[in-house]
């Protein structure tokens, strides 16, 4: 089954990955549309742990925390890519699946898809409509360094298996000199 | 944020308790609100230049390597890097341009506000100009002098501006032509170190940074250095001379810096960014006796006109008008509740002042034609009507001192003592008219060199640590400190300029000090007057006769943060002078880029760039160069570090 990894050592902080994600979940699918738009939302979030920046969003775990806490059946897991995805409908907002989510994915706003224009749990869907057609989901086509990327584990384990191991063994670097560089020096700005 | 990481300022860490409690706006949490911020920025490496991009290069070495148009990580970094030179230097050179068209509109009987306040600065000024002729009226001098400069920005041959041709030394002169014309024996590439035309080099910056015109990182830097000399022995320099010879040469003074300048029974006005021309008039217009009246009428003790940032460096250079702090002080000085007006011109003027003053009764008014902010009061100034313009804000803010709500005021009890105004026409005075004492010193070890350091802050340092700290550590080897700028005002702020802080050292420096009567710390300024640190060096080498990047001097910029910074370090490193720089600039995208700045340029010029956040290690890399020069010139290592 494939999932989003991230190699987090390239992640840059660009957030090009959230501003694709708010397009994608846009109904007008545009970077225009966004401006001042306050229904609009990324499901994704660039954030930064000292020196090293994460792109999180749900691991669509399983079983997920999230599902079994949920008191309403608002999370439910899509058959397609075995995700977890919310029912707006459905949802009552109580939180539970926030407070129990090991990865703080699950934010609550108004959206495009509010019904009764309430707040509703908003987290990743996977952009299985992508997905289906044969993209990948919008997050991962955005990221310009491959720290996101879609595949399935095995593929992923093994080409990181191989890099970690010859880093590891022959001491060859992941990184060009200047980046190393870069981010020695940004440790001293912590 | 932890306090101690804003800021080690005592009073700032006051201020900062008022802060959390009321939750006003700030810079430090608006720098958290951008964290993470960008790599590709930090980089260097995204190129917003045309339509076909935003591009941007994988630094990891994988696709994409290129943007649309083809260009590669290093013509990227290099185009926007000798773009913030020129901004930089546009700054600088486009404040030089008004004192000159002011001295010229005087010298043409076309403007009444403005005088002639320094003769004999303006005979020195004609004289090293070469323009000085006997029985000339000091009228006539002018219109030479301010023609000769307007000339420097606007003059299309291809010969090196005036100004620099008089000012530099002429070995580094000669040097930097060798160089280009080297450089084209070697490439066949036509290249030029020296400006032709101040405004021109930015222009070329401009062009050539235009999709599709020059994409090698060298003749970029080049270009970039040529800029930044038509800024520090251009712009720069204009702007220190022509100022001084209106506004007066500065001589030595006692000032005190800090929040605690401000004065909870008077009527508070900050005159805050860059420029003298307006701040001199308010400073002139604040012991008018019928202000002084008016303010008295509304119950306030008279009027407290205090600087900030570079303005306030003019003013307190020449006037020893106090001042109440550096960069990231302009919100906290608001947030005292007790400021009746803060008077802008140009360049550092956080524009969320407007929305903080909202807060408070604090008027913000903007004066520039060029600088506008959301929030601002704007009250034009012009030249020619400067002291009704100067009168008028006054009153605005004497008006205002009733609306003061005085719950909300608190000033904090610091300032500090500190001995200021140092020209070089003033250390030739104090060193009895030569600079051999000087020049002895360092020979004999007494001073083993000195640190040039300027300023900014930056919120992602801690305010003024790396400035205080870097500058005790190089007193404690014994380097003479000179410098301009935010730094300028963190070291006042920090008692480093007070004379009683020579009391704390125990190296030769002190008694050097003290027989000169001069603090060891020395304020040259505000930043173009990082000018008056190349016209010091010029005169000790050529004293010596050699090169400046022969000197044992050393430049830093810590906590620096803006285009100007950039420029500034650049006419440094292109003077012959290695200059530390902190934080990171946004070049480390591109190998070939460091490689140029960080070595190809000390084979070249002399002077380079060095890039640290350790300040030990900082001190020791500026030591190390200090004595490797010494050790060049054949000055021997002082017994004190043998031992």
């Amino acid at each position: 089954m494939k999932r989003i990894f991230i190699d987090y050592e390239k992640c840059v902080a660009c957030k090009a990955c959230e501003i694709a994600c708010a397009i994608e979940h846009h109904p007008d699918k545009s970077v225009l549309s966004l401006v001042g738009d306050k229904k609009a939302h990324s499901n994704v979030k660039v954030i930064a742990v000292e020196n090293i920046n994460f792109a999180s969003s749900c691991r669509h775990c399983d079983p997920a925390y999230c599902v079994d806490a949920c008191p309403s059946g608002a999370l439910k897991r899509d058959r397609f890519m075995n995700a977890v995805i919310v029912d707006p409908y459905m949802c009552k907002a109580c939180a539970m699946c926030a407070m129990v989510c090991p990865f703080d994915a699950i934010t609550f706003k108004k959206t495009y898809n509010s019904p009764f224009g309430r707040d509703h749990a908003v987290k990743c869907d996977f952009c299985i409509e992508r997905i289906k057609i044969g993209l990948n989901p919008a997050c991962v086509d955005a990221c310009k360094t491959k720290a996101l990327v879609f595949t399935d584990s095995e593929s992923f384990v093994k080409s990181k298996e191989k890099a970690d191991l010859k880093s590891f063994l022959v001491g060859h670097s992941k990184e060009p000199a200047n980046v190393k560089l870069f981010k020695e020096l940004k440790k001293e700005m912590l | 944020m932890d306090e101690k990481k804003r800021s080690i300022d005592k009073a700032a860490i006051e201020m900062f308790n008022i802060l959390d409690k009321r939750g006003y706006d700030n810079i430090w949490d608006r720098l958290e609100a951008q964290k993470p911020q960008c790599g590709y920025g930090e980089l260097g490496v995204c190129c917003r230049i045309c339509s076909m991009g935003p591009c941007r290069i994988n630094p990891y070495g994988e696709e994409p390597t290129l943007g649309v148009c083809g260009a590669d990580a290093d013509t990227i970094v290099a185009r926007n890097l000798v773009r913030m030179i020129a901004a930089g230097a546009s700054a600088h050179s486009d404040h030089g341009r008004k004192p000159a068209i002011i001295l010229k509109e005087i010298s043409e009987n076309k403007i009444k506000d403005y005088h002639i306040k320094d003769t004999d600065k303006l005979i020195g000024v004609a004289k090293k100009l070469n323009l000085y002729k006997e029985g000339d009226s000091y009228l006539e001098l002018a219109a030479k002098i301010s023609d000769c400069a307007l000339k420097c920005y606007g003059k299309q041959d291809e010969e090196p501006i005036s100004f620099l041709k008089a000012y530099m030394p002429k070995n580094r002169f000669k040097k930097l032509e060798n160089i280009a014309e080297s450089i084209e024996k070697d490439s066949g590439m036509s290249v030029g170190f020296l400006p032709r035309n101040i405004d021109r080099e930015s222009v070329d910056i401009l062009h050539r940074t235009h999709m599709g015109t020059d994409h090698n990182p060298l003749t970029l830097i080049v270009q970039g250095l040529r800029c930044a000399l038509a800024d520090g022995w251009g712009g720069s320099l204009i702007a220190t001379e022509l100022q001084d010879i209106l506004f007066g040469t500065p001589h030595k003074r006692e000032i005190n810096a800090n929040l605690g300048v401000l004065d909870e029974e008077f009527v508070n006005i900050i005159v805050h960014g860059h420029e003298p021309i307006l701040s001199e008039k308010m400073v002139e217009k604040s012991m008018d006796k019928a202000l002084i009246d008016y303010a008295k009428s509304k119950g306030a003790k008279g009027i407290n006109v205090v600087g900030m940032c570079c303005t306030g460096n003019e003013v307190l250079m020449r006037q020893g008008i106090p001042v109440a702090g550096n960069e990231l002080h302009q919100e906290l000085a608001i947030m005292t509740g007790a400021v009746e007006a803060v008077t802008v011109d140009v360049q550092c003027i956080y524009p969320s002042l407007g929305k903080l003053s909202e807060c408070f009764h604090t008027k913000f008014i903007s004066t520039s034609e060029q600088a506008h902010f959301p929030g601002s009061l704007h009250i034009q100034f012009k030249e020619n009507r400067a002291n009704e313009v100067a009168e008028k804000i006054i009153k605005v803010a004497i008006d205002n001192y009733l609306f003061r709500n005085k719950h909300k005021v608190y000033i904090p009890d610091v300032k500090s003592k500190a001995t200021v105004g140092f020209s070089v026409e003033g250390i030739l005075e104090i060193l009895g008219g030569t600079l051999d004492p000087l020049i002895n010193a360092i020979k004999s070890g007494q001073i083993l060199g000195v640190a040039a350091i300027v300023g900014c802050n930056n919120p992602k340092i801690t305010q003024d640590y790396f400035h205080i700290n870097l500058t005790k550590k190089l007193l404690e080897k014994n380097i003479l400190v000179v410098g301009t700028g935010c730094w300028a005002i963190a070291a006042a702020k920090g008692s480093l300029m007070d004379m009683d802080y020579l009391n704390n050292l125990n190296v030769p420096l002190k008694e050097v000090c003290k027989s000169l009567n001069i603090p060891p710390v020395l304020h040259f300024g505000s930043c173009v007057d990082c000018s008056r640190l190349l016209v010091l060096l010029s005169a000790l080498a050529e004293t010596l006769n050699v090169d400046i990047d022969k000197l044992p001097v050393v430049g830093s910029a810590p906590e620096w943060s803006t285009e100007k910074a950039v420029a500034i370090g650049s006419y440094f490193v292109a003077s012959g002078v290695p200059v530390h720089l902190w934080p990171m600039p946004p070049i480390f995208g591109a190998p070939k880029v460091i490689e140029i700045l960080t070595k190809g340029a000390k084979e070249l010029v002399g002077g380079y760039f060095f890039v640290d956040g350790d300040i030990d290690k900082t001190v020791e890399t500026m030591e190390g160069i200090i004595l490797e020069r010494r050790n060049a010139l054949g000055l021997n290592v002082p017994e004190y570090i043998r031992g």
